[in-house]
């Protein structure tokens, strides 16, 4: 475990000094990246500015929910960023020099152009600490909310993490994922930016219940930000986001063994 | 000696699924579709390998060399049959076996593209578990034998292929594997790199003793580095001898052109009476061409029969063309 | 001629992929979806103005559609690519205007999805949302001319972000950011008269309300035809950059060599 660690840190840092080959386009992409994830916000903040509130839920509510899911999201993409990319690897058969190493796919597939969401980064915090400040002035959290946010983000990463892990195991499979990852990730990842509960019944069903997103900011956010659930709820996001990354794992490994390697 | 290389009764099949009939949403169709065509790639094909030896694997494309050779490495499961690199089995055994194993691809670099040569060095060092005092020696060995020095420091994007093809070499060496499969390692090189390269191989595995397997299309590779050739086609093993067992095996007639100092004076038709050692293909003024089988009749015999058809001025030989040898196996 | 020829071929290219496209539709109807709920969810406690609950439904659903047509374009025309690959420079070589061929390509890239894309998601708003479908065959063609424009002003941004390219060798970050502005001041998720107003300015003096909001707005039967003739302007404006970004392109490749 220690020395896997340790060889991640190793390859992490080469691909970020691959990166940094081409310096103007890494800060281009961080700036342009900040600019895009404020301009995604600013939609959903003009709409609570001029109508107050979404289904009861607050500008700095819905800024709470926002911007942990963008810091989960900037963390699992910064820690397995080629994870997401893998049909590339499947088309190209590039997945086959990844095999050939003595360490396990995972390890070198997440390592590899690793980058930075800096602009992410930059965009969840400002809004996090500009949401939860309301918050608290408003008397409506206390200060222990700041270590459990920052249990429910480390725990959402994972989640994310693992919902990307299983539909780029399905490319074993299926080869094409583009259009699956749209649906699991890009889809699922937007629809729980916004308060789940503005959604009909089955749509928050699968939010919750199929492709578990919702617990990635909703859920927990019911009782740091409300109280509206028990305290139990956190170590229910926690159980779920492991439990769906052991199937993850598994899912991945079995379709390992299944890969049929392209080219001649 | 035991064997370094066993494979026994592989066989691999891919699935893939039958596209639907056409009509309205045909691919979401054949997405779901329950019926596949099964492809057989390899085909209860046999060898063993012994330690040392430099086994040139070749077959035209799509015969299933690198299906074979990426089940060996580990990259793919065979559906039946078993694979042993040094008594493991790469699929269950795939990192262990990785590190007996170094692979060459001519065709993609395995070296980080972005950064200079010796840092992938560093990085596989660091992923084969090689301590820093050995690194250090293995890759001086290494620049040494291979001539990296100049280029050590270099980007890899900016290399020229001839130096990547070395500095991947050097890569697939560093862990000093004992196997080494290299996958078309001459592609692309004008003559001098492709001649350097191949002495760069020969002494790998004469100087390190590696047991090597190299499948490529360059058959002047495979004359001048190999002692043993495997051939497949369409998935089953064709031959499996030394390269003089595999011309001989082919037979294709030795070519002897004969110029006298008169215009020959052929015998009537009963001359190919025995066609089986001596044929005669063309007459063109003093010039005779005829074709010969090496097995049957030695290179002066024939002589001595060309000589009754007038005196002799000149004689050239010509051996079969490996080349030509491949052609008619395929 | 050539423009058939070109747009033809790459319709043709996208059927290939017709199956994949068509799960990736319930992704595209998914967004919509999405973006319906945030303003039933609002319509629930207040009015929307002259919108109401159902128009602004219809206003984002019809918006979701034509993402397809007026938004959704090849990355910088494939510019990129060719810069990259190098065969930008016999690309430009060539007899006709590099601008007239990536766009005769391109219009095939958008009746495809029209075809493909555009009508299916619209057929499945039009059954499970209270779609409002227009009465008068004058309120369609006008729609039509105004996505027509919109497809064509996409078009020319597009080739003026895949030229970039040539200097900074990328354009896919472009190509993001302009689809993130497109969404905030096209009137995409909100209509422009909601945009507090630094906002609302700047989307008052750029093309990106011709995009979306213009042709919802026609559709919907809120806005007369004349709202066309801006359409008409950015498209001068924007051809005339296009054809100038050209000839600075030929220069800079005929310096470097591609």
């Amino acid at each position: 475990m220690m020395s896997g660690l340790r060889m991640y840190g190793l390859l992490f840092r080469a691909s970020i000094r691959s990166r940094m080959q081409y310096r103007f386009n890494f800060w281009f992409s961080s700036v342009m990246s900040a600019v895009i994830s404020i301009v995604e916000f600013l939609m959903l903040a003009v709409i609570l500015l001029k109508f107050g509130h979404i289904k009861g839920w607050s500008l700095a509510e819905a800024g709470w929910l926002y911007s942990v899911l963008s810091l989960s999201r900037a963390i699992y993409r910064t820690v397995a960023n080629d994870v997401h990319n893998i049909e590339s690897y499947l088309v190209s058969g590039d997945l086959d020099g990844l095999l050939l190493r003595p360490i396990p796919v995972l390890t070198a597939l997440m390592s590899r152009n690793v980058s930075i969401r800096f602009g992410e980064v930059f965009q969840g915090i400002a809004v996090l600490v500009v949401s939860m400040s309301a918050l608290i002035r408003e008397g409506q959290i206390g200060w222990l909310s700041i270590p459990l946010t920052v249990f429910v983000i480390i725990s959402g990463a994972l989640l994310l993490f693992s919902v990307g892990l299983l539909t780029a195991s399905a490319g074993f499979w299926l080869t094409r994922i583009t259009e699956l990852q749209n649906i699991t990730e890009d889809a699922a990842r937007t629809a729980v930016q916004y308060p789940v509960s503005i959604y009909p019944r089955w749509l928050q069903g699968i939010l919750v219940g199929i492709i578990p997103v919702g617990f990635a900011n909703y859920m927990p956010g019911l009782f740091v930000l409300r109280g509206d659930t028990g305290w139990w709820m956190l170590p229910l996001t926690a159980g779920i986001a492991a439990a769906l990354f052991t199937l993850a794992l598994f899912v991945w490994r079995f379709g390992i063994s299944r890969y049929q390697s392209t080219g001649s | 000696m035991k064997p370094m290389i066993t494979v026994h009764q592989l066989s691999k099949s891919f699935r893939s699924p039958l596209p639907a009939p056409e009509g309205p949403f045909r691919g979401l169709r054949t997405l779901m579709s329950r019926q596949y065509t099964e492809k057989e790639a390899v085909r209860g094909v046999n060898f063993s390998i012994a330690p040392g030896e430099f086994v040139g694997y070749i077959g035209p494309n799509g015969a299933g060399k690198s299906t074979t050779i990426k089940m060996l490495a580990g990259i793919l499961h065979p559906t039946s049959g078993e694979v042993r690199i040094d008594g493991l089995n790469p699929h269950r055994d795939r990192r262990q076996v990785a590190r007996r194993l170094g692979v060459l691809f001519g065709q993609r670099t395995q070296l980080w593209w972005d950064l200079p040569v010796r840092d992938s060095y560093d990085i596989l060092a660091a992923m084969y578990g090689i301590d820093a005092e050995r690194k250090d020696a293995r890759i001086n060995e290494l620049a040494d034998l291979l001539q990296l020095g100049e280029f050590m420091d270099t980007p890899v994007r900016k290399l020229s292929l001839g130096q990547r093809m070395r500095a991947d070499l050097a890569a697939a060496l560093l862990h000093d594997p004992d196997v080494l499969f290299l996958d078309e390692p001459t592609i692309g090189l004008d003559v001098v790199a492709k001649r350097s390269i191949r002495e760069y191989l020969h002494s790998i595995n004469i100087e390190l003793g590696k047991t090597v397997l190299l499948t490529t299309h360059d058959m002047d590779d495979i004359e001048q580095l190999c002692s043993r050739v495997i051939v497949i086609n369409r998935g089953t093993l064709g031959f499996d001898g030394t390269i003089d067992e595999l011309r001989r095996r082919i037979g294709l007639p030795t070519l002897i052109r004969v110029t006298y100092r008169q215009a020959p004076v052929l015998p009537s038709a009963e001359i190919n009476e025995n066609a089986t050692s001596l044929r005669l293909a063309e007459v063109d003024g003093r010039t005779l061409t005829a074709e010969c089988n090496r097995e049957a009749i030695s290179a002066m015999e024939a002589l001595r029969l060309l000589e009754q058809y007038g005196d002799i001025e000149d004689v050239h030989m010509e051996e079969p063309h490996f080349e030509d040898v491949i052609h008619t196996l395929y | 001629m050539l423009f058939y020829v070109l747009s033809r071929k790459t319709y043709a290219r996208n059927l290939q992929y017709r199956g994949a496209h068509m799960v990736h539709n319930i992704a595209s109807a998914l967004f919509g979806f999405i973006y319906t709920s945030i303003w039933t969810a609002i319509a629930a406690d207040q009015p929307l103005g002259e919108y109401g609950s159902a128009g602004i439904v219809s206003y984002v659903a019809f918006n979701q559609c034509s993402l397809w047509v007026a938004a959704f374009m090849t990355n910088g025309l494939g510019i990129e690519q060719s810069v990259r690959t190098g065969s930008i420079a016999l690309e430009l070589m060539r007899p006709v205007h590099l601008f007239y061929q990536l766009m005769c390509k391109e219009w095939g890239q958008v009746a495809y999805q029209f075809v493909y894309k555009f009508i299916p998601i619209y057929a499945l708003y039009a059954v499970v949302l209270p779609m409002y479908i227009p009465k008068s065959l004058m309120t369609w063609l006008t729609t039509a001319v105004a996505l027509i424009l919109a497809g064509y002003l996409s078009i020319c941004i597009n080739y003026i972000i895949g030229a970039v390219a040539l200097w900074t060798t990328e354009s896919r970050w472009l190509y993001w950011v302009n689809h993130a502005f497109s969404m905030l001041l096209s009137g995409f998720l909100i209509p422009l008269e909601w945009l507090p107003e630094p906002l609302a300015f700047i989307a008052r003096w750029s093309f990106y309300p011709f995009l979306h909001y213009v042709p919802t707005r026609i559709y919907l039967g809120m806005s007369s035809p004349l709202s066309l003739l801006g359409s008409l302007a950015w498209a001068v404006i924007l051809t005339a950059i296009c054809l100038g970004l050209t000839s600075l392109m030929r220069r800079k490749v005929e310096v470097q060599g591609g």
